[in-house]
């Protein structure tokens, strides 16, 4: 397979999963952080790994490294300082849990099985490409879980970060070259996004006393 | 095929405001008038350009910058005018609003010149971004131009720094940045469609796509499809991916409102017609689905807005509605649906920020904006009143104003698609428009003064707020009056759109449809 190592991958992968699995049910948001950071280190080896097959993701793979495995985890951690155990979520850790697992062995199958809506699925990476792709959706939807059933601001700011690392693992397999500006414009993006939505998380901490999103009822339809 | 020029002026349109955004934050803070004079002549260097490029646009040409990365068409052109115009007339009526106490009940510290150079700064960078949306030919740097205009305005909307302004903050950068991921997700896959036909770097630029869409594959157009309209429909305001805003179109400051209900929804818009539109020919079901969802985010819009006390919230709900419009036109997808839609985006920009402003003017004039505190301004506030009710016409499609104009050649439009009940559920939702805005205008302006209100000293707002509100104010009756002023660019910015679409034109030839059927006696 031309040195692009299928059992590294497949690790690799399945670690993202159960990364971010902790991330979401972690109530401790410090710890929450520390497996979104695995999981930000896991896109970098995957990136680095696929640029055997494709030396410009070694470029996305820094880019990842400094954005998503640094400069967001650190903006985490400096948010979660003095406020470290998460808001009470909507749903229970066991019931989430059960319904965690559900929806990721659902989603991965369902992808796995219909990724030739998306790819080219007769090429020689074509295994790798599918589970690449069901990866990469699984992490988006648990993305949104997170953000739907999370009451904790910055619970769900870890959640738009899976959501985040989902739409751009797929990069990966849906548009290996895409140029570097385009990649450098998404990244950059995220960061500054994560940036001000702590800011103004932060904000909200002062003035409400809390980071429950159920006691931001000041603005009613 | 247009004619392409190279030419600095689009990159010029984008770079001057990012330039004065920039030196506002290094040096804005150090005197009263920097900031303010700085975000003027940016604001104006743009809109020059934009004129420049509407000029050689509208004659057929197609001005480029960064090797076709930014690629202004009519299309653009009149986009850009929009965007760098209202953006001009809002930072002149900043001067005095965002310098006054009162205003939206703004804490003291939202006036010093510390926090006056952050909202201006953050105002070009707003526009800037916006304008590098709508001048984008890169698919994957058009979806982070939109983002960028989210994160830009973010922080203007969580501007007063209360609980109210924290909240909208929150939810509108949340909301709109999980929208749009999905039109990341839409954008690629169209990309990865196109790199198949025209290979890497040409399956970036939507005008080499274009031509070639209409050949992908059902199930990825059908994917992609839903994606960009989700992601962009959730900034665009459309139901039922609206809920971000009115909140946060109430809670910015009044100048900002006009900008995000003015401009940025139309940015949105832009960008859901540029990408999806692509499909049409091979894909007319498409079409079908969004004159459905338009007609839906119409109807909803409406119901909510008759609910409201909050000026600023009614007139939110109101941009939902009339957004509905906008897409209603580009569903039914004929050459008259599509200018109709163009002619309603642009007249819903220009009176929407007009009665955001003249709300601003109320607010800054009593420091109250609910409807059942507000009465007897009439008389103390002439400018507004007239400009409050061109606005309120406008908006719902009486004669004289333009709101009319477009209404008719939407309603018109439809009935030649044989979109009946698209067309008598439009019809009633302007009327729910009108009473609702009127109710409110006879409430505010003629109705019992509040304690709240009684025995305030209330007059007329400055100068230059009023001057911007009467601006727009002729412009929205002038467009009514001498709706020809505009066929030509609308005709060209709609010709960009049925360049692709596979409808049989509604009225003869398309470049001239709407133009003959409007002169008809």
């Amino acid at each position: 397979m031309s040195g692009l190592s299928a059992p590294l991958i497949h690790t690799l992968s399945l670690a993202m999963i159960i990364t971010s699995f902790a991330a979401v049910e972690a109530r401790n948001l410090r710890n929450a952080t520390i497996a979104y950071m695995f999981q930000a280190l896991l896109v970098t080896g995957l990136l680095a790994a696929y640029s055997v097959q494709n030396p410009a993701l070694l470029f996305w793979a820094a880019t990842a490294l400094v954005t998503k495995a640094v400069l967001v985890p650190w903006f985490l951690w400096r948010a979660t300082a003095g406020a470290e155990q998460e808001t009470k979520p909507l749903i229970g850790f066991g019931v989430s849990a059960v319904l965690l697992l559900a929806l990721l062995a659902t989603m991965f199958k369902l992808m796995h099985a219909n990724a030739g809506l998306f790819i080219d699925v007769t090429g020689e990476f074509a295994a790798l490409a599918r589970t690449n792709l069901a990866v990469a959706f699984t992490i988006f939807v648990l993305g949104i879980y997170a953000i739907l059933t999370r009451r904790d601001a910055i619970k769900t700011v870890i959640g738009l970060c899976l959501l985040e690392n989902g739409v751009h693992l797929s990069l990966v397999s849906l548009a290996p070259a895409m140029k570097e500006t385009a990649l450098a414009g998404i990244a950059t993006e995220v960061v500054v996004t994560v940036y001000l939505l702590l800011y103004i998380i932060g904000g909200i901490r002062e003035k409400f006393k809390t980071t429950d999103t159920f006691k931001l009822s000041e603005l009613h339809w | 095929m247009p004619v392409e020029i190279k030419s600095a002026l689009p990159a010029l349109v984008v770079i001057a405001p990012a330039a004065a955004a920039v030196l506002i934050f290094m040096i804005g803070r150090f005197t009263s008038w920097l900031k303010e004079t700085l975000a003027l002549a940016g604001a104006a260097c743009a809109l020059a350009g934009s004129f420049e490029i509407g000029l050689a646009a509208f004659r057929g040409g197609v001005l480029t910058s960064f090797g076709r990365q930014l690629y202004a068409d009519s299309l653009s052109a009149m986009l850009v005018i929009l965007i760098s115009g209202i953006g001009l007339l809002s930072i002149v009526y900043s001067l005095r609003y965002m310098r006054h106490q009162g205003a939206a009940g703004a804490a003291q510290h939202t006036t010093t010149p510390r926090r006056l150079a952050v909202f201006y700064g953050w105002l070009m960078l707003f526009l800037s971004t916006m304008l590098w949306a709508c001048l984008s030919n890169n698919i994957i740097m058009l979806y982070v131009a939109v983002e960028a205009s989210t994160i830009t305005s973010g922080l203007l909307v969580a501007f007063y720094w209360d609980k109210r302004a924290l909240e909208a903050g929150y939810k509108y950068l949340m909301l709109l940045t999980v929208g749009i991921t999905f039109a990341l997700f839409g954008c690629v896959l169209v990309y990865a469609a196109g790199a198949h036909v025209l290979g890497g770097a040409r399956a970036l630029l939507l005008s080499d796509l274009r031509p070639v869409a209409g050949g992908f594959p059902v199930a990825t157009v059908v994917l992609a499809s839903a994606f960009l309209i989700v992601g962009f429909g959730t900034k665009a305001g459309l139901a039922p991916f609206h809920p971000w805003l009115p909140d946060a179109h109430a809670e910015a400051p009044t100048p900002v409102s006009a900008l995000l209900s003015g401009v940025m929804l139309k940015v949105a818009i832009y960008a859901l017609v540029r990408t999806v539109s692509m499909f049409y020919p091979g894909f007319s079901p498409i079409s079908t689905f969004v004159l459905a969802l338009g007609v839906f985010t119409l109807v909803i819009g409406d119901i909510m807005a008759l609910a409201q006390d909050d000026l600023k919230r009614m007139l939110a709900y109101s941009s939902v509605s009339q957004m509905g419009y906008v897409l209603m036109g580009f569903g039914i997808g004929t050459p008259l649906g599509i200018y109709a839609g163009l002619f309603h985006l642009l007249n819903h920009a220009l009176a929407k920020s007009l009665l955001f402003l003249a709300t601003g003017a109320v607010t800054y004039s009593t420091g109250l904006r609910r409807i059942s505190d507000l009465g007897g301004l009439a008389k103390k506030m002439p400018v507004t009143v007239f400009c409050f009710f061109a606005g309120a016409l406008a908006i719902a499609g009486m004669p004289p104003f333009n709101g009319f104009q477009s209404k008719l050649a939407l309603f018109i439009a439809g009935a030649h698609a044989g979109v009946w009940w698209a067309v008598i559920l439009g019809l009633a939702g302007s009327l729910i428009t009108l009473l609702v805005l009127l109710k409110a205008a006879k409430s505010v302006f003629w109705g019992k003064p509040s304690p709240a209100l009684s025995g305030a000293a209330v007059k007329e707002a400055p100068l230059t707020m009023t001057v911007v509100m009467v601006i727009l104010a002729l412009l929205c009756l002038g467009i009514g009056l001498y709706p020809k002023a505009v066929y030509r660019p609308l005709n060209a910015a709609s010709a960009v759109v049925q360049t692709v679409t596979s409808h049989e034109p509604a009225l003869g030839a398309p470049q001239d449809s709407t133009t003959q059927i409007l002169h008809r006696p």
